[in-house]
C-alpha cells in the first residue's frame, strides 16, 4: 500500500495518524487515559484514515475521539481541549491536502502553505469558544443552558452559511 | 454526468460538526464545542464557496509532429475557472514517451488559465505515439466541492526519426539527371577537367586553351565533365523488428537502426539536391514515396518513415516487390538481411546493372529475445544457425558485386560509393 508514496505524501499520512492520536491521548495530561481497546481501535481507524483520506474512516475516528472527550470529563472546559482541537484540525487539513489526488501525487508546496495559513486562522475559533465557555462557566445558571446556547449560536452560524449559499449571486 | 460533488473533507466537517454539537448538548459539556468549532467553520466556508459553473475540460498538445528526443507541452483548456481553486492532472504513462513530472501527475493552485498545470512531453522513439489518457479533477475554494475526475483521451503524436548528423563526400556512381553535385561521364559545363578537343561551333570562347591552340595553330577548347543530380532509392526492410528497442538513449532494435539510417541518408541526399524515393517493404506490401526534392519532400519521406511498423504482407512470398527503378538511380537497401525475399529482390536489382548498396542494420551485440515456453539453449542455437545462413546470403550478394556495409553513421557509404563509381567506368557485360 505504501508503494509509490512520495516523502511528502508519507509525511502527510503520518501527520493524520499523529493528529488523531494526540487528540485522543490529550486527556491523559489530566490523568484520564483511554482504555487500551479504544486506543487500538482509534489507531486502526487513524491508519485507515491516512491510507484513504477521502473515505468515512476519518469521520468515524474523529467521532470516537469526540465521544471519548464527552465521556472522559465533566465540568471544564480544560485547556487540554485546545491541544486536542489542534490535533484533530491538523489531521483533517493533512487529509484535505492528501485528498487532492492519489498517493503518488506530490503535494504542491503552495497548496500546503495555503492550508497551513487557513488552518491557523480557522483554529482561532477553538480558543475563542474556550474563552467564552470559561467566562460563562462561573454563571449561577445551570451550565447546560449555556452550552445549549453556545451550540445554538454555532448552529445559527452554520444555518446562515446555508442561507448565504442558497441566496448567493452564483445561483 | 459530471457535476460538483461534496468532497470527503466537507462531508467530514459536517458530520463531525453535527456529532460534536449533539454530544455537547447531550452531555452539557462545552469542551466538545471547543473541539468542533473549527470544523463547523470549515464546513460553512466550503458550502458558501460552492461553484455554480459547469466547466468543460480538454487537453491540447502544442506540437503534434516532432522528431524523437524533442519536447512539447500538453496544456489544459478549461472553459470556466470561476470558483475553481485547485486542479489535479493524472496522466497514465505511454510507451516511449517521457513526461515531466516523470510520474505524469501534477496538482496546483490556479488563479487563471496561465496557472493551469502543464505537462511536458518528449517522445523517445520514432513512430506514431498515442499519449496515455489522463484524469483531471477540479476542486473548489476551501476544498468543499470537486468536479470530476474527467477522463481525457490522449493525443496522437507523429514522431519523426531523429536527425542524426550524417555527411558524405561520396558521389553517386552513375548520375543521370539535370543539374546537381555529382560528376557524370557526360561532357558538360562542370568544373572537373575532362579533355582538350578542337574548337567546334557553339563552344564558349572562355573555354579556349590558348597554349594548345598556339602550338597546334588550330583553336582547341577544354572540356569538363557535367555535374548532375542523381536519383537515390532507399529501400527499407520492415518485415520484422529484431531486438528490443530502448528508445532514444537505450539499445536499438534492427528497425530503429534501419529507420534512423534511412532518415539520415534521405536528409543528406535531399539537401544535396538529389531526387530521393522511398520504398518500404512491410505489412502494407510496399508503401512508397515517389522521387522528389526539396524540404517538403523530405518532410514527406520522414513522415512515411514514422509510420513504418514491422509485419509481413498477406501476399508475402507470392509476389516479388516492384521498385520501379530507372537508370541513373543508386539503390540503397537498408535491411538486417534475415529475409530471403529481400535478398532475392536485392540480387535482382544488382543483376539489372543498377548500383546497389546494402546497409546491414542488424544491431551488433543484440540480446536475443526468447518467446515464453521456449528453451533458451535451443533458441540460442537456432539464432546462431540463422546468423550463419545470413552470412552466406551476404557473401553471395558480395560475389554478385553488391557491397554490404554495416551502418556506422557518417561516412558509412563513402568508400563503397567510390568503388562503385570506379567500377561503373569499366566496360561491363550484362545478360539481358
Amino acid at each position: 500500500m505504501t508503494r509509490g508514496w512520495t516523502p511528502a505524501q508519507a509525511a502527510l499520512r503520518i501527520t493524520i495518524v499523529a493528529g488523531v492520536m494526540v487528540a485522543l491521548l490529550a486527556t491523559g495530561l489530566r490523568g484520564v487515559w483511554p482504555a487500551w481497546w479504544l486506543v487500538v481501535l482509534v489507531a486502526g481507524l487513524a491508519v485507515a484514515f491516512a491510507l484513504l483520506p477521502e473515505a468515512p474512516m476519518g469521520t468515524v475516528a474523529t467521532g470516537l475521539v469526540l465521544a471519548w472527550w464527552g465521556f472522559a470529563f465533566r465540568g471544564g472546559p480544560y485547556p487540554e481541549a485546545l491541544l486536542a482541537a489542534a490535533g484533530l484540525l491538523t489531521a483533517h487539513l493533512a487529509a484535505v491536502v492528501a485528498g487532492y489526488g492519489p498517493r503518488d501525487l506530490p503535494p504542491d508546496p503552495a497548496t500546503v502553505r495555503l492550508w497551513a495559513v487557513r488552518g491557523a486562522v480557522v483554529f482561532l475559533a477553538a480558543p475563542v469558544v474556550y474563552v467564552v465557555a470559561t467566562l460563562l462557566e462561573g454563571q449561577p445558571e445551570p451550565g447546560g443552558i449555556w452550552v445549549a446556547g453556545l451550540a445554538a449560536a454555532l448552529v445559527t452560524t452554520v444555518a446562515a452559511g446555508f442561507v448565504l449559499a442558497g441566496s448567493s449571486p452564483e445561483q | 454526468m459530471t457535476r460538483w460533488r461534496p468532497t470527503g473533507a466537507l462531508s467530514r466537517c459536517l458530520a463531525v460538526g453535527v456529532l460534536g454539537l449533539g454530544l455537547a448538548v447531550g452531555f452539557g459539556d462545552a469542551v466538545l464545542v471547543v473541539l468542533t468549532a473549527p470544523f463547523l467553520l470549515l464546513a460553512a466556508l466550503g458550502i458558501v464557496h460552492r461553484p455554480s459553473t459547469r466547466p468543460h475540460v480538454d487537453a491540447q498538445v502544442d506540437h503534434l509532429s516532432m522528431h524523437e528526443g524533442q519536447g512539447t507541452r500538453s496544456r489544459l483548456l478549461i472553459s470556466d475557472l470561476d470558483g475553481v481553486e485547485q486542479v489535479t492532472r493524472m496522466a497514465t504513462p505511454a510507451s516511449f514517451v517521457a513526461t515531466h513530472p516523470a510520474h505524469g501527475r501534477i496538482g496546483r493552485l490556479v488563479t487563471d488559465n496561465s496557472s493551469l498545470p502543464v505537462l511536458e512531453i518528449s517522445p523517445r522513439r520514432w513512430g506514431r505515439r498515442i499519449l496515455g489518457h489522463e484524469d483531471v479533477a477540479l476542486t473548489s475554494r476551501w476544498a468543499g466541492y470537486r468536479w470530476g475526475p474527467v477522463a481525457l483521451v490522449g493525443n496522437q503524436l507523429q514522431v519523426l526519426p531523429v536527425r542524426a548528423p550524417y555527411a558524405s563526400r561520396a558521389e553517386a556512381p552513375q548520375p543521370l539527371g539535370l543539374v546537381g553535385a555529382h560528376r557524370s561521364r557526360r561532357v558538360g559545363s562542370g568544373s572537373e577537367f575532362s579533355g582538350i578537343r578542337p574548337f567546334q561551333a557553339g563552344d564558349r570562347l572562355r573555354r579556349i586553351n590558348w597554349r594548345v591552340s598556339l602550338r597546334s595553330r588550330n583553336l582547341h577548347v577544354v572540356t569538363a565533365r557535367a555535374e548532375e543530380d542523381a536519383g537515390v532509392l532507399l529501400v527499407v526492410d520492415a518485415l520484422a523488428d529484431h531486438g528490443r528497442s530502448g528508445g532514444l538513449e537505450g539499445a536499438e532494435s534492427s528497425l530503429d537502426v534501419t529507420v534512423r539510417a534511412c532518415a539520415a541518408l534521405a536528409e543528406h541526399h535531399v539537401r544535396r539536391g538529389d531526387r530521393v524515393s522511398l520504398r518500404v517493404i512491410g505489412p502494407r506490401r510496399v508503401s512508397s514515396v515517389a522521387f522528389g526534392t526539396g524540404e517538403r519532400h523530405l518532410r514527406s519521406l520522414l513522415g512515411q518513415l514514422s509510420m513504418v511498423g514491422p509485419g509481413e504482407p498477406r501476399t508475402f512470398g507470392r509476389e516479388r516487390p516492384f521498385f520501379g527503378v530507372t537508370g541513373g538511380t543508386v539503390v540503397i537497401v537498408l535491411s538486417p538481411m534475415l529475409s530471403d525475399a529481400v535478398a532475392t529482390a536485392t540480387a535482382t536489382l544488382v543483376q539489372r546493372g543498377l548500383p546497389v548498396v546494402v546497409i546491414d542494420t542488424l544491431p551488433t551485440g543484440m540480446a536475443l529475445e526468447v518467446a515464453e515456453g521456449t528453451d533458451p539453449v535451443v533458441a540460442g542455437l537456432a539464432w546462431r544457425m540463422r546468423v550463419l545462413e545470413r552470412d552466406q546470403v551476404l557473401a553471395r550478394l558480395a560475389s554478385l558485386g553488391c557491397p554490404v556495409v554495416a551502418w556506422r553513421g557518417a561516412g558509412t557509404v563513402d568508400d563503397v560509393m567510390r568503388r562503385l563509381a570506379r567500377r561503373a567506368q569499366l566496360p561491363q557485360v550484362r545478360a539481358r
